[in-house]
């Protein structure tokens, strides 16, 4: 479903050069869920971002469904219909209500009246267990609550892959639960996941296949019984022995 | 909170204790001069009687004079046995039954209320003001979002236009418009004012955009990119929607601030606010008086401008 070939993202800081992301070849079968780990500064989360091309690729290509991200006539906004993305810092729009965030999208992007979109709205509040908080302000709700609407306003584009960017790492530990359950529903129905994450517990439980990055590279990518238990390459190794 | 909140009235109590010790030295030191107010001359600036003189439009005579009230009906019947009907006020008529009267002699006068010269030049400084203020949140957003545009040259024009206009004074861009600009292109007094004041106002309004929407974090255009919009519609439902929010007490100052302004388009003979209370002056010998009276009138715009903005600001914080 997802093909990765060859990915290159550069960074270029102040004449010092960056390789990001070097290199990196995979491809995610349709339902898998794949959990991305890897220490801060691997280029995890930056591998994430160019798969829906929040960054722009250096070399190599990214598609899905044979709609492929990097090639010219592709039209950006189409491609990012298919792909939801969750932040670690929620990212809801601060001047709508929760419902107006599940909207919005859906009326401009995908031009459905407002009563479907509202419904559709409803329904995945419903959920993510927070279908009384439809018409509050995002401010108005905790962190965890926030990261559910930001799944559910994903969700709301029909989305065929999720992406998560560290969507538990801002959240207060009480609060860590409520969102992975989410998380773990949907990886149950069957949606195609990329997650970054810290969560082993996570990883362990729900995932098909761990990768390991480490300074821009993919150094392990593996079922997660096989990674924790017997991991390679040894940066994984001291990896695991720190955070386990 | 255990600490009980102290009243604060006595304080503005003190508050108006101090402007009322103010204004009655202004008072003191205004009698210690010899000027002989006159504010009963005012009303006269703001609505007067305007007479309209009605004249005969042939030879002939006064064939009959009816009386209704305060106006009198005139029959004039001229020496070809036309006849004419003039209505005049009872106490301006100025003729009896039978008097011979010339073509264009005035047979009396009709009185009725007109605006006078402060208010034709208020309203002139509001179609003024409102026609630039639109004009400036056109140009400035755009010239805003220029600002943050990814294309070098859309960057640099805006750059240069903000610096042109930011860096020289707006009575000499006005001189300008009007005599140069105005007289290549064959602009109106009125055209070339509005322009200098909308061009003058946009270089502002843009640095406002241009500062509210670099304040809005990234994740929210990223957001709202990883949704499927694209960058129009990101800036306009996601990013400028909250940073509206944000410069809009330093909008509403840059609104008032046009308002004053117009206030200069006088000099190219524009006659609003300002000219009229000069104009104003020039037959009332009441200087001091007609100068309040015009301060007060662009107070009186001014005020319900900034109040506008504290209440629109105080709704749009419900999402805090």
């Amino acid at each position: 479903m997802i093909e990765v070939r060859q990915l290159v993202k550069v960074f270029d800081a102040r004449g010092q050069v960056v390789r990001a992301v070097d290199d990196v070849s995979t491809q995610v079968a349709k339902g898998e869920v794949l959990v991305v780990i890897g220490p801060s500064g691997s280029g995890k989360s930056t591998f994430l971002r160019c798969l829906n091309g929040l960054e722009t690729l250096d070399s190599g290509s990214v598609s899905i469904d044979g709609l492929d991200l990097s090639h010219p006539k592709t039209d950006v906004n189409a491609y990012r219909r298919e792909v939801g993305m969750v932040f670690q810092h929620f990212n809801l729009f601060p001047h709508m209500s929760v419902l107006d965030n599940l909207c919005l999208a859906q009326q401009v992007v995908r031009k459905l009246s407002r009563a479907d979109s509202e419904a559709k709205a409803r329904a995945l509040l419903e959920k993510v267990g927070i279908a009384q908080k439809a018409h509050e302000f995002p401010s108005r709700l905790s962190g965890g609550q926030q990261q559910r609407v930001a799944i559910a306003r994903a969700l709301a584009m029909e989305p065929k892959v999720m992406l998560f960017d560290e969507p538990t790492s801002a959240l207060d530990p009480e609060m860590v639960g409520e969102v992975l359950d989410v998380m773990k529903t949907l990886a149950l129905e069957g949606m195609t996941m990329v997650c970054v994450t810290h969560e082993m517990g996570f990883a362990r439980e729900v995932a098909d296949r761990v990768l390991f990055f480490d300074h821009g590279k993919l150094l392990e990518d593996a079922a997660p019984a096989q990674f924790f238990s017997q991991p390679q390459d040894p940066r994984a190794q001291a990896f695991l022995r720190q955070v386990l | 909170m255990a600490k009980q909140k102290k009243a604060q009235w006595p304080w503005h109590l003190l508050t108006g204790v101090i402007l009322l010790g103010l204004a009655g030295s202004l008072w003191f030191a205004a009698s210690l001069i010899s000027y002989e107010w006159h504010w009963n001359r005012l009303p006269q600036y703001f609505a007067y009687q305007a007479e309209v003189q009605q004249r005969a439009d042939d030879y002939g005579q006064v064939a009959a004079l009816t009386a209704h009230g305060a106006l009198t009906e005139v029959t004039l019947r001229s020496s070809a046995a036309v006849e004419q009907l003039l209505t005049v006020d009872s106490d301006s008529l100025q003729l009896a039954v039978g008097d011979d009267v010339a073509e264009g002699d005035v047979l009396g006068v009709t009185r009725h209320w007109a605006a006078g010269p402060l208010v034709w030049g208020l309203l002139t400084t509001l179609w003024i003001s409102l026609a630039a203020g639109a004009l400036a949140l056109v140009i400035g957003l755009l010239t805003g979002l220029c600002r943050l545009s990814s294309n070098p040259t859309l960057r640099d024009l805006s750059t240069v236009y903000v610096e042109l206009v930011r860096g020289t004074p707006l009575l000499v861009q006005i001189f300008i418009f009007y005599f140069f600009i105005g007289t290549v292109l064959n602009l109106s007094r009125e055209f070339a004012g509005v322009a200098a004041l909308a061009l003058f106002t946009g270089a502002y309004v843009a640095e406002i955009v241009r500062a509210g929407v670099q304040s809005v974090v990234k994740g929210q255009a990223e957001a709202a990119r990883s949704l499927g919009l694209n960058g129009l519609q990101a800036m306009r439902y996601v990013v400028l929607p909250q940073a509206f929010k944000r410069v809009l007490p330093a909008l509403a100052g840059q609104f008032i601030s046009l308002v004053k302004d117009t206030s200069l388009v006088s000099v190219i003979a524009i006659t609003e606010l300002t000219k009229s209370g000069r104009e104003a002056i020039t037959t009332s010998f009441s200087t001091f008086e007609i100068w309040f009276c015009v301060a007060a009138l662009y107070l009186l715009i001014n005020l319900p401008l900034s109040q506008i903005a504290r209440r629109l600001e105080r709704r749009l914080a419900q999402s805090d």
